[in-house]
């Protein structure tokens, strides 16, 4: 794949090639030294900011303490459960509709898609305030109800449908004829088919509700039902120089996605780029 | 969906605390908000945070795509790739807790390495213009590994005989990259503006961890406007008229840019 540039050029491609090496390096080692600070402060005993592992200062008090007084257990609990509940519900919800949009259509069909579709293009903000008063009235507020619903949007019903138009009606046509009900079409044609759109939804759904922040902070008033990154924002603006405390929340909210990352770093990657077609 | 927006325009035509039902006032917020100075500069002070941080890492990110693509199709390659996506699969709440703590002027590590050669500490978040440049420095830091990602998958498509065919008349790398690679990503290219564009102008978590939006007001972005409103003060049909602009903004913005980007590419 190597273009023939490459051979032609006047420096010797080593000396070029080394110096980008280190230039990359460079911008690898900005992106990354600041969570480096961030794990090693949390598990020193210190009072101030360091990327300098002291084993004589080693102690997970640190998070002894974020667990004990900063509420991070519960906390913990409410973010996956809110999670677990958003990245199911996103993913029934939209490759159902996606499903009818797709393969099942009526009139009118085709309009409602691309309204629903435009409503992908009003940011958050502009929906907060009647988001929370219609939580209100319904008594839904600090609830994981009222945590997940807004996550759910036309993004993924468009993600999957793009994927639905590759699968052939008459492939669904020759199903129907051998006499499969529609659940069986749905599980055993469709689902396998869309398996990466929905990948792809679950890890951009999961991130965007663990990452969440403006929502639960407008929305949640109960300590108890705080998620975990209300509760980093929170145990900042009460610890603000216990570097260790705030630190040992941060890495825990920060471990949770970089351990699925590593996992299913391909998945990740597509999940989160694919919200680009977003706005 | 559309409920809320409907709701959003009707309560932007109220007066309303939380307390008490919405009550009809017509454009009274509206002739408010064009008199509100703090809102004025909140949008000045928006587009700014815009200006700093969207030409920044939309050109970062373009040389080290094409960097990248041309020299290290390789395992290093790969893993520069992903780890310049940590940040961007980070909460904007962690990163504003780490990048805090780092500026800070108590013990923070930057002032402790300016010290220790011999600069004066600086108040990386007490100055507002400085306030101001860091919270955009932070975000182009976290989205670099975002939009190379997207360059990165844009330069693979850009059909290899071009690169070949320019090399054999005798076109240079920089060349190449003004010539063949810019000129081929320009869909992508704006992708990358419209989509830095609109994250920027939806600015909360960052700025609310980090400076609060101070100092005084020098980091208060439209969407720290509408929280302040809707959720401290409880005028929920002030923020909601805000939010009403915002989103008017956000509509003018990509109609705009979509014109430009048509009108140089035809």
């Amino acid at each position: 794949m190597r273009n023939s540039g490459e051979r032609r050029r006047r420096k010797t491609p080593n000396v070029a090639t080394g110096i980008s090496a280190v230039v990359l390096i460079g911008f690898v080692l900005i992106a990354l030294l600041p969570f480096l600070f961030m794990a090693v402060t949390s598990i020193q005993r210190t009072t101030m900011i360091t990327v300098v592992f002291d084993p004589a200062k080693f102690t997970l008090d640190n998070y002894v303490r974020v667990f004990a007084d900063g509420g991070f257990g519960m906390a913990l609990l409410t973010s996956v459960i809110v999670v677990t509940l958003a990245c199911l519900v996103n993913a029934i919800v939209c490759s159902l509709a996606a499903y009818a949009f797709a393969k099942k259509p009526f009139p009118g069909s085709e309009v409602l898609f691309w309204v629903y579709i435009a409503t992908m293009m009003v940011p958050g903000q502009v929906t907060l305030i009647p988001l929370f008063t219609m939580m209100r009235e319904l008594g839904l507020l600090n609830s994981y109800l009222s945590l997940f619903l807004p996550i759910i949007n036309a993004f993924g019903v468009f993600l999957i449908r793009q994927f639905m138009e590759t699968i052939p009606d008459e492939m669904i046509e020759a199903a129907r004829i051998d006499g499969a009900t529609e659940m069986q079409i749905f599980s055993r044609i469709i689902l396998p088919s869309i398996r990466p759109a929905i990948i792809a939804l679950t890890v951009f759904t999961f991130l965007t509700t663990w990452n969440d922040f403006l929502w639960p902070l407008v929305s949640i008033t109960n300590e108890e039902m705080q998620t975990v990154t209300l509760a980093v924002a929170n145990l900042q603006g009460r610890y603000l120089t216990d570097f260790g405390l705030v630190m040992a929340g941060a890495t825990v909210s920060f471990l949770v996605p970089l351990v699925m990352y590593l996992i299913l770093q391909r998945q990740f990657v597509e999940g989160i780029t694919s919200s680009s077609v977003k706005g | 969906m559309i409920v809320p927006i409907v709701m959003s325009g009707y309560f932007s035509l109220t007066r309303y605390t939380v307390l008490s039902p919405p009550q009809w006032v017509g454009m009274d917020n509206f002739i408010k908000l064009i008199n509100d100075d703090a809102f004025i500069s909140s949008i000045w002070i928006t587009l700014a945070y815009t200006l700093i941080s969207v030409p920044l890492q939309t050109v970062v990110a373009l040389v080290l795509a094409d960097l990248l693509a041309k020299r290290f199709r390789n395992r290093f390659g790969s893993f520069v790739r992903a780890s310049l996506f940590i940040p961007v699969m980070s909460s904007l709440v962690v990163v504003a807790v780490v990048w805090r703590a780092l500026l800070g002027t108590d013990n923070g590590f930057v002032n402790s390495v300016l010290q220790a050669i011999g600069v004066d500490p600086v108040n990386f978040l007490g100055e507002p213009t400085l306030a101001l440049v860091t919270v955009s420095l932070v975000t182009v830091w976290k989205n670099i590994g975002y939009f190379l990602v997207i360059y990165y998958a844009g330069i693979m498509e850009v059909p290899s005989e071009l690169y070949e065919a320019s090399a054999i008349d005798g076109a240079n790398r920089r060349q190449q990259l003004w010539r063949i690679t810019v000129p081929s990503l320009r869909p992508v290219t704006f992708l990358v503006v419209i989509l830095g564009t609109i994250w920027s102008f939806q600015v909360f978590d960052l700025v609310y961890v980090m400076t609060g939006g101070g100092p005084g007001g020098a980091t208060r972005t439209i969407v720290m406007m509408i929280y302040e409103a809707g959720f401290r003060n409880f005028q929920m049909g002030y923020a909601s008229a805000m939010a009403i602009v915002l989103f008017g903004v956000i509509l003018v913005i990509a109609v705009l840019q979509r014109k430009v980007m048509k009108t140089s590419v035809g």
